[in-house]
């Protein structure tokens, strides 16, 4: 914690290669079917070179900027250029068509960079105690993780109930087919092997957030988002206001995404969704949210920006990788020769702390490189001609979902799905549910198949599932959540769609 | 005058069918040549995990990754296709350029169970393994306050509270799983298996105390330090790194393996680009440098090649069909 | 328009996807008897159950209480229709006449199918040269800057 780690993290060789991260980053994270872990895999070899704080400082940067960046496809085209940005399509591409692109991009940036410095501080003042919480998290809070998680149906369903859990039901399924991953089973394959591999969550967040988009856009001739004539560089300052306006929003948001990024497994998608699900139940205007609330995007950005800092924690500290991007920085440290694991913080010192200085140093960087890429994304994609953005985006489906899993198969499954979700969409039945049950349903059904496992062995089931107090903690807060929306659902009248 | 006709078209026939055979055989002499010519690398090579980041499989080829660029000039991509537990890598492979520039990492005992389960779109013998460079032993691990002191202690424990003790391991019908079926049959217990996604994760259940004990790999014991303790090993003799860590066959349980970890090529590749990886792996896995580095990552050296590779994979085939049957996990 | 509720567009299309619910929840549940572990039988079943209960009382609230919500819309069909087919004809073509070779086919339909204003051969070139541009560049960030082994 000496001050000379943050002196030696202050060079001007890392202050570069922060900058060149983030901004490196920040470009990745938007385009969709890139991800934070690609661009890791492949940059990793020009690491070898350097000295582990450094090449530390470089991937951190990158993974910084990725998770970021995600925010600008999903403001702007409705699809997350992440994963860990599904939660910001909520408000971010309803306050984009109504004009207010420019302010949700700012919004995005300062959240990412607050939630990152929580992350990252975190990181630096925490690590050792707040590692126990990772190791508290057992199968069954795994579980009610994910219930609390698919409960934000519920909320996000105003009057749709029936259809909304009906589409969460449907992402689960879709989660089930291929090979199972906690027993030796294959399923809904039908004998064939194209779907041994499943749906792959980057696939169908392209395919069912994109490619409806996409559709609209071709058949009608408005533009794609309103354009206002101001002058862009006034709602900095705006964004600004707002998020300060929020500041309890921002804290706990920040908060709860250092916590989820600390679990192993959970990362930045799962944070977004808790992040915003707290928001929206505790926030003045519930209503607003979905329809393009400034408050969604401070939640769900600020919340993802902390998995970053918060999921190196249980990377440095007991060398299991919080997200995939952590595994392999864990797998770039080994390489050096670096033993991350208990002994790290104590042997490794040095390297730790210089590198998590230097992660500050990103994130703080962040501030003026992703203002900057923002109004120059923004402006580029609010006047560039429809007729060359949609090829554009479309093309982009296309190289992003292939380069997934180097697979043509994909590329189809994401069109079919899309198509799918652009039908269904067309009478009542929503894409986010499905993408939601996708994503929490392996969590969910890992969660439950291990602990009821072992609850059975230990003749404890009820007092596994229930007598937990974190679990207990988690089913309240569902509870909570869930009742809202459904005295809300009765309080409105009678001819609702159902 | 017919007659006269007929020969000299037998004849003529016979001319053109030497010829032709001439042709082919100088054909085939120059390609030969060609191949031969050709097993060498152009390029970065594209070296295809199939899995995510972060196991095992993906530190060996990153340990790779320096040596094979000192060695051989050439930088080694390390690229990740999960999907279906390898098994959407492994039924890609043989779809993939057979020119020596894509390799992809192979598991034992993944792909002789996994084809003998159900349709996953390979078959063990399709895919052309050329070396297998390490395995990872089979180890029992436990939290190093753990009240098991020893194996006995364990074993004890399991027999007066059958299937009570529970231990996290990596996947069903994985070597983790096969280790844990076969210790119980030779020690005569009832444990409970666990299964997580992966090492890591058993890992953590097994620090968090979700389970009391975890089969897992000495690779565990050398990341985890002093938080874990290993019970034993299954190895022949004891693993450098762990000079303390009796192995089960000192015990009295004769067990050794673990997960095997090896590279293949697509079964387009000719012999000369096989037998030239072979040599290649081979080089990397001869350098004490190299050596040194897997087993402080507590790997266990392990050399397979591509000559020996068929009456290895053979011996590995019957054991793991043998054990899964046994088992009840196959037919 | 002249249709009634329970004739209309929304109506029937609301039916049909509640029912293709139910009907998927079905072959989910049927699947699962194939399963050797218990295990991998559980959340599926679980799941599937929850499908058609939701899809089901989705259906029969709607049959109950028709209304005319729902629908697609306004919009010109052959453009949507040029556009996709664009889509999946790349795909297939794309193993045989390579990425970018197939990456044009659905570049081109994806220009003329969201241009609603008129051609001018002005915008002709520049759409076209961007257009261009703009698949180069991806194609040579993912080939080789990533290593993705394009076809």
């Amino acid at each position: 914690m000496e001050f000379s780690h943050f002196l030696s993290a202050m060079t001007p060789f890392n202050i570069a290669l922060a900058l060149f991260g983030v901004v490196a980053g920040t470009v990745i994270g938007s385009i969709p079917g890139l991800t934070a872990t690609m661009a890791l895999a492949v940059l990793v070899p020009i690491t070898f070179s350097m000295d582990p704080a450094s090449a530390l400082i470089l991937l951190g940067a990158i993974y910084t900027g990725a998770i970021y960046g995600g925010a600008y496809a999903a403001i702007l085209l409705n699809t997350p250029g992440t994963p860990s940005a599904i939660a910001t399509t909520f408000d971010g591409y309803p306050m984009a068509k109504r004009g207010d692109g420019d302010l949700a991009v700012a919004l995005a940036c300062f959240s990412s960079v607050f939630g990152g410095m929580v992350g990252a501080i975190a990181l630096l003042l925490l690590a050792p105690p707040l590692s126990k919480v990772a190791l508290a998290f057992g199968p069954v809070e795994y579980f009610w993780l994910s219930i609390f998680g698919l409960s934000l149906i519920a909320s996000l369903s105003n009057g749709n109930l029936m259809k909304g859990l009906a589409g969460g039901a449907f992402g689960m399924i879709l989660s089930t087919v291929g090979v199972a991953e906690i027993s030796a089973d294959i399923r809904l394959t039908f004998g064939s092997q194209v779907m041994i591999g499943g749906f792959g969550v980057v696939g169908a967040l392209i395919g069912l957030y994109c490619i409806p988009v996409l559709i609209d856009l071709v058949a009608t001739p408005e533009r794609h988002l309103k354009v206002e004539e101001n002058v862009k560089s006034v709602r900095i300052s705006e964004a600004f206001k707002i998020a300060m306006r929020s500041k309890f929003n921002l804290i706990r948001s920040s908060v709860v995404g250092t916590l989820v990024g600390i679990l192993p497994g959970a990362g930045g998608s799962v944070a977004g969704l808790v992040a915003y699900s707290e928001a929206k139940r505790t926030g003045k205007d519930h209503q607003k949210f979905g329809e393009g609330e400034p408050d969604g995007i401070i939640a769900t950005e600020s919340a993802n920006s902390a998995t970053v800092g918060g999921g190196f924690i249980p990377t440095l500290v007991l060398g299991i990788p919080g997200t995939p991007p952590d595994a392999i920085v864990l797998g770039a440290l080994l390489v050096q020769g670096v033993r991350t694991g208990p002994a790290m913080f104590s042997q490794s010192g040095s390297i730790v702390y210089t590198f998590i200085y230097g992660l500050i140093i990103a994130t703080i960087l962040m501030l003026p490189a992703g203002l900057l890429i923002g109004r120059y994304a923004y402006k580029s994609i609010v006047t560039i001609p429809k007729a060359v953005l949609v090829p554009t985006v479309g093309f982009m489906t296309i190289i992003g979902t292939f380069a997934i899993r180097n697979s043509v198969s994909d590329v189809i499954i994401m069109l079919c799905l899309g198509v799918f979700g652009w039908l269904i969409a067309r009478f009542g039945f929503a894409a986010s549910p499905i993408v939601l049950g996708l994503i929490l349903g392996p969590i969910a059904e890992q969660g439950f198949v291990q602990g009821w496992t072992i609850g059975a062995a230990t003749n404890n089931l009820i007092g596994m599932f229930f007598g937990r107090p974190i679990s207990q903690a988690i089913i309240a807060f569902t509870l909570m959540t869930l009742i809202l929306p459904i005295y809300l659902a009765y309080k409105k009248q009678p001819h609702k769609e159902v | 005058m017919f007659k006269n006709n007929e020969t000299a078209e037998i004849g003529r026939n016979k001319m053109l069918k030497k010829h032709i055979k001439n042709t082919v055989a100088i054909i085939a002499a120059a390609t030969s040549f060609a191949s031969i010519a050709s097993a060498e690398i152009n390029g970065p090579v594209n070296y295809i995990i199939p899995f995510g980041p972060g196991g095992e499989s993906d530190i060996s080829a990153r340990l790779q990754q320096p040596f094979f660029k000192d060695k051989f000039g050439e930088d080694m991509v390390v690229s990740y296709q999960p999907g279906g537990g390898g098994a959407v890598g492994w039924a890609s492979l043989n779809g993939l350029n057979g020119d020596g520039q894509t390799i992809m990492g192979v598991n034992l005992p993944h792909i002789i169970i996994k084809p003998a389960q159900k349709n996953v779109g390979f078959k063990t013998d399709d895919l052309n393994t050329f070396y297998m460079f390490h395995y990872t032993p089979d180890a029992i691990v436990v939290t190093a306050d753990s009240p098991y002191q020893t194996l006995a202690d364990l074993v004890a424990d399991a027999k007066a509270n059958p299937g009570q003790v529970t231990m996290s391991g990596s996947g069903k019908a994985s070597a983790n799983h096969l280790a844990q079926i076969k210790f119980d049959k030779l020690a005569g217990t009832l444990t409970t298996y666990v299964p997580f996604k992966g090492t890591g994760a058993a890992v953590t259940a097994l620090l968090g105390k979700q389970t009391v004990a975890e089969w897992g790999y000495t690779t565990v014991g050398a990341k985890q330090g002093d938080a874990v303790r290993m019970l034993a090993v299954a190895m022949e003799n004891r693993h450098p790194l762990f000079p303390d860590v009796p192995t089960f066959k000192e015990l009295g349980y004769d067990m050794t393996g673990g997960a095997y970890r090896g590279i293949a090529l697509p079964n387009s590749a000719s012999a000369e680009t096989t037998k030239m990886w072979s040599d290649m792996i081979a080089e990397i896995n001869t350098d004490p440098a190299f050596q040194k580095k897997m087993l402080d990552g507590g790997f266990a050296m392990l050399d397979v090649d591509s000559a020996g590779m068929k009456d290895f994979m053979a011996a590995r085939v019957e054991e793991y069909l043998k054990d899964a049957r046994e088992a009840g996990l196959i037919k | 328009m002249g249709t009634s509720s329970s004739k209309s567009q929304g109506q029937f299309g609301s039916l049909f996807i509640s029912t293709l619910f139910i009907f998927i929840g079905l072959i989910t549940l049927y699947d699962t008897t194939s399963y050797s572990d218990r295990d991998s039988q559980v959340f599926p079943q679980t799941v599937a159950i929850i499908l058609i209960i939701t899809a089901g009382t989705s259906l029969i609230t709607r049959l109950l209480k028709p209304s005319n919500e729902g629908g697609f819309g306004e919009g010109i069909w052959w453009r949507r229709v040029l556009f996709i087919s664009a889509m999946f004809i790349t795909c297939f073509a794309m193993p045989i006449i390579g990425f970018l070779a197939s990456g044009v086919i659905a570049f081109t339909s994806g220009l003329i199918a969201a241009m609603h204003d008129k051609w001018s051969f002005r915008t002709v070139l520049i759409y076209g040269c961007s257009g261009a541009i703009i698949m180069v560049s991806f194609f040579i960030l993912f080939k080789f800057i990533l290593f993705v082994p394009l076809p």
